[in-house]
């Protein structure tokens, strides 16, 4: 597999967006016909690298070279038409066509004005069965396909283009088990025509199966290149990614002894989500979720809030078990949550600090209908003082805000009534570095108040440096449950990623 | 293959339109005159043409607000511009043609460039177009409808092709109703059967995955802003053609029968669903409703309720048949 020429290299390739260096120096070499897998933390440049060898991005610096000469595709088109493939994590399927018009959407063949569909129709149904699936009607339209149908077609859209390279964005993600067994054979099937595969995936198990070779990113950089994906062993390849070169500044430990019990969950589950997760959190104690996108962590925080209906297992506050579903009940038991999609499901960004801060409040502030804007705003300024907001202009709209602080105004938010306990889904993402060290010591000053808070996080050093307590998720299922202090950052990836380290060295 | 038949768009308003056909027939003794028929062809035509550009459109994401008074607008045209300068009134036609075209490409390019909703761009285009017709008639004729051009070189014949009747059987049929089917025959070839007509499916139903395939987006998105002007200005030219003369207040308010007609039709308005046929469907079933009042001796005040009516139950059934589309 390695003696194959190789097709396509990359050599210090730099890619800048304003504020952020995504690509930082990528070194990338995939051969002919092999599976050459990219391994890195979210935000590691992935998406990035993607986009630009599929000619959505155009590289800032550094040097791409494809089948021998240099490859500077001008748009999406042109990179395709060079024989690079792309399929997105997301399927970007038109529903309302057929399966052969979204396999040739774009470069459909014609004759005198007219599609050709009975070519077009034909050659979907080779494409189809050399994928394993003729059983999929090329006439059928693609809404009515099941995710993993819409998958072959997407994967039928890029052997459409006579592609060399197709490159695969997590496209377990969204199928089954036994789906992913055939995804696997497509792939072998791919290779062994001599096509290359560049494959993306969170789960280390599909790696050592389907993959030739190892690249991993981080922050932006190859650290390490063309390892052996079925030999190379766990720890090495996590060390590879972890290893900040952030600096995170957390504020000491409180040494405080935690207090009487706020929330007891027990048997939470949600089908296809998570399942049996019993946790508790104290009054003065953070307690935080490590686990990646997809694991199930966010829609946890989301059902104890109320905002999704449990369909087994009670989420107890105080001894007062919550109604499920009910983010009313949540919120009257003391209960608060920043969500992770701040700028949508939080906050109103037209509207000044004060009103955003408020909102959670209002009726305090309403009197005969109106609200009380003066009373408002001597609250939200005490807030603003206690988070230490700037601006500190509390009728500035919330939009002109940096992250860290459109962040602290959803935190100090639930400061205002009697929030005991703080539901924090990815506090930090989007927030500077220096803003961060801010934003920690909120939290902590909150817990020194005694107000407990469950915190989830993709970033694992996070979890470890500002949580005392830790949980990994993966998979929707807790896999493990640990005081800070006995967990390293290794430890954790070993965990969310799939596998544990035992299971693996027996393989091995 | 009943499940692919189950799932045309169209389906629903197919079956709407029989039921209010066998209505009417039921109710109205004039409506089963072969005459009432004819009559009913051609108010649905007058809407049919229309409805055809407008449910590509919709297809393709976008409304067109300015379409109603397009028409108005490009028979004004054509009318003083052969009338003023005493040319044959084929040139005013071809003229006022490249004008509502022009009309189209410029609602077209607006959305595009300027990324504001279509709703917004036409609805300003609306209101200009409805302020100049009737300024701009009275600037130049001094009254509020153009002069009489039947007298005029090329009248004859340009009213053979836009507004002529002929006969069936004894009964007199109206030129614009063969024109509606061939519009919609071109309309339907378009869409299932040219390259052109995937785009369209694409732009509207997923637009960044057209962009990443190749689909020249804002292309095909001002070409169906054109398709719209083109048809605005056929019906122009038949409206003038048919009545020698044209009121500068007309059109206001056709741009939603146009677009209820498509949504009957079975076109969703977040786009990338729909039917050209649907759309003519749509059209018949408001004829029948515009003359089977009528003809059941209803007060004609009624007909917007029933149309209200009307635009309701075929929007649920198509949500149905839509369903079912899905189920399979």
């Amino acid at each position: 597999m390695t003696d194959n020429e190789v097709v396509l290299r990359l050599e210090d390739v730099v890619k800048t967006f304003p504020g952020v260096r995504a690509l930082d120096g990528v070194q990338l070499e995939v051969r002919a016909g092999e599976v050459h897998c990219l391994l890195g933390q979210n935000g590691a440049g992935k998406s990035t690298l993607i986009k630009v060898l599929s000619g959505v991005h155009r590289p800032d610096e550094g040097r791409i070279e494809w089948l021998g000469g240099e490859f500077k595709p001008a748009n999406p088109q042109a990179a395709m038409k060079a024989g690079i493939a792309t399929i997105y994590q997301e399927l970007d399927l038109v529903d309302d066509l057929s399966v052969a018009e979204n396999a040739f959407l774009g470069h459909e063949p014609r004759r005198f004005g007219f599609v050709r569909r009975g070519y077009m129709s034909r050659h979907t149904r080779q494409i189809l069965t050399r994928l394993g699936h003729g059983e999929i009607p090329p006439g059928r339209m693609v809404r009515s396909l099941p995710a993993a149908g819409k998958q072959v077609v997407s994967m039928a859209r890029a052997l459409s283009h006579d592609a060399k390279l197709i490159i695969m964005d997590e496209p377990s993600a969204v199928l089954a088990h036994d789906e992913v067994d055939n995804l696997f054979r497509i792939i072998r099937d791919l290779t062994s025509n001599g096509i290359a595969v560049i494959y993306i995936s969170h789960r280390l198990e599909e790696i050592r199966e389907i993959g030739d070779r190892v690249t991993v990113l981080k922050d932006g950089r190859t650290t390490a290149a063309n390892l052996p994906a079925r030999t190379t062993p766990t720890r090495d390849l996590v060390s590879r990614m972890t290893g900040r070169t952030i600096e995170y500044v957390f504020p000491e430990q409180s040494t405080q002894d935690r207090g009487e019990e706020l929330l007891r969950v027990d048997g939470l589950g949600r089908a296809g989500e998570f399942a049996d997760i019993s946790l508790s959190v104290h009054s003065g104690e953070i307690v935080g979720i490590a686990g990646l996108v997809g694991s199930g962590r966010s829609e946890l925080l989301e059902t104890i809030f109320g905002a999704r209906r449990a369909e087994s297992g009670t989420v107890t506050v105080r001894g007062k078990t919550l109604r499920p579903g009910s983010v009313g009940a949540a919120v009257r038991a003391g209960l608060g949550m920043a969500p992770e999609e701040r700028k949508s499901q939080a906050l109103l960004l037209g509207e000044p600090i004060y009103r955003n801060v408020t909102l959670a409040t209002f009726t305090g502030y309403a009197r005969g209908g109106f609200t009380n804007a003066g009373k408002e705003i001597a609250e939200a300024n005490r807030i603003a003082d206690l988070l230490e907001l700037r601006p500190r202009d509390v009728r500035r709209p919330v939009r002109t805000l940096s992250g860290g602080n459109q962040q602290k105004v959803v935190v100090g938010r639930w400061l205002l009534g009697d929030t005991k306990l703080l539901l924090l889904d990815e506090p930090t993402r989007g927030v500077d570095v220096g803003a961060r060290a801010e934003l920690y010591q909120v939290i902590r000053d909150l817990a020194a108040r005694g107000v407990g808070v469950l915190l989830v996080s993709s970033e694992v050093p996070e979890v470890l440096g500002l949580a005392d307590r830790v949980l990994v998720m993966r998979e929707g299922r807790m896999v493990r449950e640990a005081p800070a202090g006995e967990l390293d950052e290794d430890t954790v990836l070993d965990l969310v990623m799939a596998g544990s380290l035992q299971a693996e060295e027996v393989t091995l | 293959m009943t499940h692919r038949l189950l799932a045309r768009p169209e389906l629903g308003s197919l079956v709407g339109a029989i039921a209010i056909f066998v209505f009417f027939l039921v109710i109205a003794d004039p409506f089963r005159q072969t005459s009432a028929m004819a009559t009913v062809l051609y108010v649905s035509s007058t809407i049919g043409i229309m409805a055809v550009p407008v449910a590509l459109l919709m297809i393709g994401g976008e409304f067109d607000l300015s379409a109603g008074v397009n028409v108005t607008a490009s028979s004004l045209f054509a009318a003083m511009l052969s009338y003023q300068l005493s040319l044959n009134v084929w040139v005013g036609v071809l003229v006022s043609l490249v004008f509502a075209l022009g009309i189209g490409f410029l609602n077209g390019f607006l959305v595009m460039t300027t990324k504001i909703p279509s709703f917004l761009v036409t609805l300003g285009t609306f209101l200009m177009l409805q302020g100049a017709n009737i300024a701009i008639t009275k600037q130049v004729s001094g009254q509020v409808a153009t002069d009489n051009i039947s007298d005029m070189d090329g009248f004859s014949s340009a009213r053979r092709v836009f507004a002529s009747s002929f006969e069936v059987g004894g009964v007199s049929i109206r030129v614009t109703v063969l024109w509606w089917l061939l519009f919609v025959v071109i309309g339907t070839w378009i869409l299932l059967r040219t390259r052109f007509g995937n785009w369209i499916f694409a732009v509207g139903g997923n637009v960044d995955s057209a962009r990443a395939v190749g689909v020249p987006v804002r292309q095909t998105k001002i070409a169906l802003f054109m398709g719209v002007g083109l048809c605005a200005w056929f019906m122009g030219m038949h409206r003038l053609f048919a009545f020698n003369t044209v009121q500068s207040g007309e059109g206001v308010g056709n741009e939603f029968i146009y677009i209820i007609a498509a949504v009957i039709g079975g076109c969703l308005l977040t786009g990338g669903y729909g039917s050209a046929i649907g759309a003519a469907f749509g059209a018949l079933i408001f004829g029948m409703t515009n003359q089977g009042i009528v003809y059941a001796g209803w007060e004609a005040d009624w007909f917007k309720f029933f149309l209200g009516i009307m635009l309701l139950f075929a929007t649920v059934l198509n949500m149905w048949v839509r369903r079912l589309a899905v189920r399979r």
